[in-house]
């Protein structure tokens, strides 16, 4: 693949490409299926392909094909420029390339079990001991259970033509689980997902008490849960909701692509005070195994930590190689590609709040009414207005600064800023366990996001019942 | 349009796993090429194109199912594919549950899937569709910040099973998705809009851009809202997306097995007697049209609900097996279960005239007003939407939720509009909801 790679953009700038990377990629990927006690969907996949992306005058062209043959990858080259070429008239915003050292390294992140060296038989094993744990937890109640597993390896190289040529191997795992508990007049679910960097090990690691009874017992503990009431709360997040906070309401709106083309409620921002001192946010994809972290974006640039917001004021942004040359600085190894057949975007990899000083006990005992959300499910952020959601799969009333009924299905919805500015308590823990595929233009990518407990003033509650 | 003859490889593909002990088998391929024009800050900032080709090989041993799927169209790897597919069958959990694949049921072609202009378009035509957009919505909005896509895909593929089904299909389609932006000093109006189709004719792509435009302008001043129960109207895209969830909730999976808010429902009213929810396969030139689903199962014209009641279900080959019934063309290649075409009955009204009656309420234009696949309750925001007083729509609101059940809702659904915004294969009408719970943050 090397070979491929360095010669495609060698023949992309003799062609007349301004800057060209080529990224070649093979991957393979398996899953298992649990569920009701037999697993009876395996499935396996295999991929390979080259991806093309050229700078010619003032655009970018960008073409791939699924196959690592030469003659495919010339056409490619071609179908790059000439796309480039055919746009030029309308572009409004010149494309441009910041200029970096050319880097030649090799990374290679193999799993502790490699890729078949643990029997299928032996992964399906331990699928239904966890899906047995499970329900043993829930007896009739447990109406239905899913346990799935997926591992993923991908071999990959990337040449451009400032000289830099990389090759890096590595591997990610994720296993889930989803009870459905009733009580024959409501269903309830709980959930639970693990992911790493690495493979089976990751089903040794993980035991079922953390895992899938922990999961079945939120489904049981749910349907005696009441629905939530309606209007405006303080609230104090579990670290999975303030990983979705972080993820959802403010980083997406740090990613520069967004702010450079006026799409962020940060642009012109840069500097300014968005909350209160006590309040570091990150973007960090060199944690050691977490779900989110990478050696090198897909354009070469190393991962790094990229500050966000320090003691509350924003200083900074998440860039690829070209938002770094727009702002006139340096990228930061945000510019990542869910495959060979996509373009580099800005993306986030593992998102959190630092670690504050204030004890769960002190932060719930000033809140006289308001709500405790935890269990982090799902957000959307449309950062355009910088109004987001995020959804907790369970949550407590929290009455004269104790937790008090539990809450089913409660989401949160508010505008980011206000959000920020109304945080009034940091947790002094921290917890980062929200491994999970983030969506933006079409593209997936592995992120994770987290940070301590949370309090936030005041936010609307979208509940069942007027207050 | 490629010099393989998919139809043939996925023939010699399930002759090769039926070798190998698969009992039942089905085999998909095929090869597709897309362009797309990505716009950015009122400017086209690239254009990228794909080709690729892939194939996927489902073998069922004693019921337990093998899947495996392969980009490309290396000899060797597509070999490899079905081994894998009939070894990761036969290390399955055996499941009774499984009865058989479908057997060839010959189908009258859907007219209208694959349109030869769309299938001739090439890079320079999306950027003149692209560019089209740029002018005209500069000229309305000179400052307008356009973003989104332009784009056409073309595919063509086949399907063959161990019971003899052998389909060779194709497909077009073309559309072009644009968000558009406008500022009045801090003021931020955001909208976006869509037109896609499988024949160019059916779209008018160059006029997008402009009307996200005139949407975002309505967006401009949006207020905080007060707590309160009120009335919900569901404008057409709200509806879409809401209707198309509960009749995706009519997954006979889900139901089988437990996890979803519409077991033990079958056959009962779960809505006003306004809903009545079709789904149709079967139209011409619509978006999720065919003669047959992704297992080769006849697809068909099915109410779901009817005048409030849940008459049907969605299945496939497994779900129909197990129900010992017959699957209704819902079927997906990959073993899943998925929705077509979504036709509601419509009412008798203009949703014009629905809307004026409301005194105090909210008009979703859009948002994802999804429920809890298991208990259907709701706790949504309200993405894109406005005050109603007094049958006006008075400003857009910010920071506000909807929260509720999808039993209740559905219950309280009192008006269906007689217009609809269409799209192919598609009806979005206007729908009207009493009495449902808002949270603001006034």
């Amino acid at each position: 693949m090397e070979d491929l790679a360095r010669y495609l953009c060698d023949l992309a700038k003799r062609r007349g490409a301004a800057f060209a990377d080529v990224r070649a990629l093979h991957r393979r990927a398996e899953s298992i299926l649990v569920q009701d006690g037999r697993a009876d969907k395996l499935a396996a996949s295999t991929d390979r392909g080259v991806g093309v992306r050229v700078l010619v005058g003032r655009c970018w062209g960008f073409a791939s094909a699924d196959s690592l043959e030469r003659r495919r990858g010339e056409q490619c080259v071609d179908d790059a420029l000439a796309l480039a070429r055919a746009s030029q008239e309308f572009v409004s915003d010149p494309a441009m390339i910041a200029e970096t050292a050319p880097v030649v390294a090799e990374d290679r992140r193999l799993p502790e079990i490699a890729t078949g060296a643990m029997p299928v038989k032996e992964k399906i094993a331990r699928l239904l001991e966890y899906e047995h744990s499970g329900r043993s937890v829930g007896g009739d109640a447990v109406v239905n259970s899913i346990v799935s597993y997926s591992d993923g390896v991908r071999d990959e190289v990337l040449a451009n033509t400032a000289g830099t040529l990389i090759r890096t191997a590595g591997a990610r795992a994720v296993v889930t689980c989803l009870f459905v508990a009733s009580d024959g007049t409501i269903r309830q679910r709980g959930m639970e997902h693990r992911g790493i960097l690495g493979g089976a090990e990751i089903l040794r690691r993980t035991e079922p008490d953390e895992f899938s009874v922990a999961a079945a017992r939120k489904a049981l503990a749910l349907l005696k849960a009441r629905p939530a009431p309606a209007g405006r709360f303080a609230v104090v997040f579990h670290p999975s909701i303030t990983g979705l906070l972080v993820h959802e309401a403010l980083g997406h709106n740090a990613e520069a692509d967004a702010v450079w083309a006026g799409q962020s409620i940060l642009e012109g921002r840069l500097g300014d005070e968005l909350a209160p001192p006590t309040v570091s946010i990150y973007d960090d994809s060199t944690v050691a195994g977490a779900f989110g972290s990478y050696a090198y974006d897909s354009e070469g640039t190393p991962g790094r930590r990229r500050p966000i917001i320090e003691k509350g004021r924003l200083v900074g942004f998440l860039h690829s190689l070209e938002t770094a040359a727009k702002f006139k600085t340096g990228p930061t190894g945000s510019g990542r590609a869910e495959s060979y057949d996509c373009r580099p975007i800005v993306r986030m990899s593992n998102t959190f709040m630092e670690r504050g000083t204030v004890p769960l006990a002190e932060m719930l005992r000033g809140v006289e009414r308001g709500i405790y959300l935890l269990d982090g499910h799902w957000g959307y952020v449309f950062v355009q207005k910088g109004q987001f959601i995020c959804h907790a799969g369970q949550a407590r009333m929290i009455e004269r600064g104790r937790l008090g009924d539990p809450l089913r299905d409660v989401s949160i919805s508010s505008m980011t800023l206000d959000t920020l500015r109304k945080i009034d308590a940091v947790g002094d823990d921290f917890e980062m366990k929200m491994p999970g595929m983030c969506g933006k233009e079409g593209q997936s990518a592995p992120t994770d996001c987290g940070g301590p407990h949370a309090r936030v003033g005041d936010v609307v509650v979208g509940g069942h019942a007027e207050e | 349009m490629s010099d393989i003859n998919y139809l043939e490889l996925c023939v010699d593909s399930v002759a090769r796993a039926v070798r190998l002990g698969a009992e039942w088998c089905d085999v998909s391929a095929g090869t597709g090429r897309d362009i797309s024009v990505t716009i950015e800050k009122t400017g086209i900032k690239t254009a990228d194109a794909g080709q690729g080709e892939d194939l996927a090989i489902r073998v069922f041993v004693r019921g337990g199912m093998g899947y495996a799927a392969v980009s490309g169209r290396d000899p060797a790897d597509i070999a490899e594919a079905v081994e894998r597919a009939v070894a990761l069958a036969k290390e399955a959990t055996p499941d009774p549950d499984f009865k058989r694949l479908p057997a060839p049921d010959p189908a009258p072609q859907v007219e209208g899937l694959f349109d030869d202009r769309v299938a001739g378009m090439g890079v320079a035509d999306v950027v003149r569709i692209a560019a089209a957009n740029l002018e005209a919505a500069k000229a309305l909005e000179p400052d307008v910040n356009l973003s989104g896509n332009v784009g056409l895909s073309v595919g063509e593929g086949a399907l063959a099973t161990s019971t003899g089904i052998a389909l060779a299909v194709r497909g077009t389609d073309v559309g072009a998705s644009i968000d558009a932006l406008v500022k009045r000093g801090s003021d931020v109006g955001f909208f976006y809009d869509f037109d896609f189709g499988r024949f160019l004719a059916d779209c008018r792509l160059e006029d997008v851009g402009t009307s996200a435009v005139l949407s975002a302008r309505r967006f401009l001043g949006a207020k905080r809202i007060k707590s309160g129960r009120m009335t919900l109207v569901l404008g057409p895209l709200a509806s879409y997306g809401f209707l198309g969830g509960v009749v995706g909730a009519a997954n006979a999976e889900s139901i089988q097995r437990g996890r979803s808010y519409l077991c033990d429902r079958f056959g009962e009213v779960i809505g006003s007697p306004h809903l009545t929810l079709v789904d149709d396969g079967l139209i011409p030139r619509g978006l999720h049209s065919g003669a047959h689903d992704g297992e080769g199962t006849r697809r068909r014209r099915l109410t779901v609900i009817d005048r409030g009641r849940l008459v049907s279900l969605l299945h496939n080959s497994y779900t129909a097996g197990k129900a010992c019934t017959e699957s209704t063309g819902h079927g997906t290649h990959s073993g899943g279960i998925s929705a077509t075409n979504l036709r509601p009955a419509l009412g008798e009204r203009p949703a014009a005239e629905i809307l004026r009656e409301v005194r105090e309420g909210i008009y979703l234009e859009s948002g994802e007003l999804r429920a809890d696949p298991a208990s259907g309750d709701i706790s949504a925001s309200i993405d894109f939407g406005f005050l109603i007083r007094d049958g006006q729509l008075v400003h857009p609101v910010e920071s506000a939720m909807i929260g509720g059940n999808i039993f209740d809702l559905l219950a309280h659904l009192d008006a269906v509009s007689s217009d609809a915004r269409e799209e192919p294969g598609a009806l979005m009408p206007t729908v009207r909801i009493q009495d449902v719970q808002i949270a603001g943050a006034e």
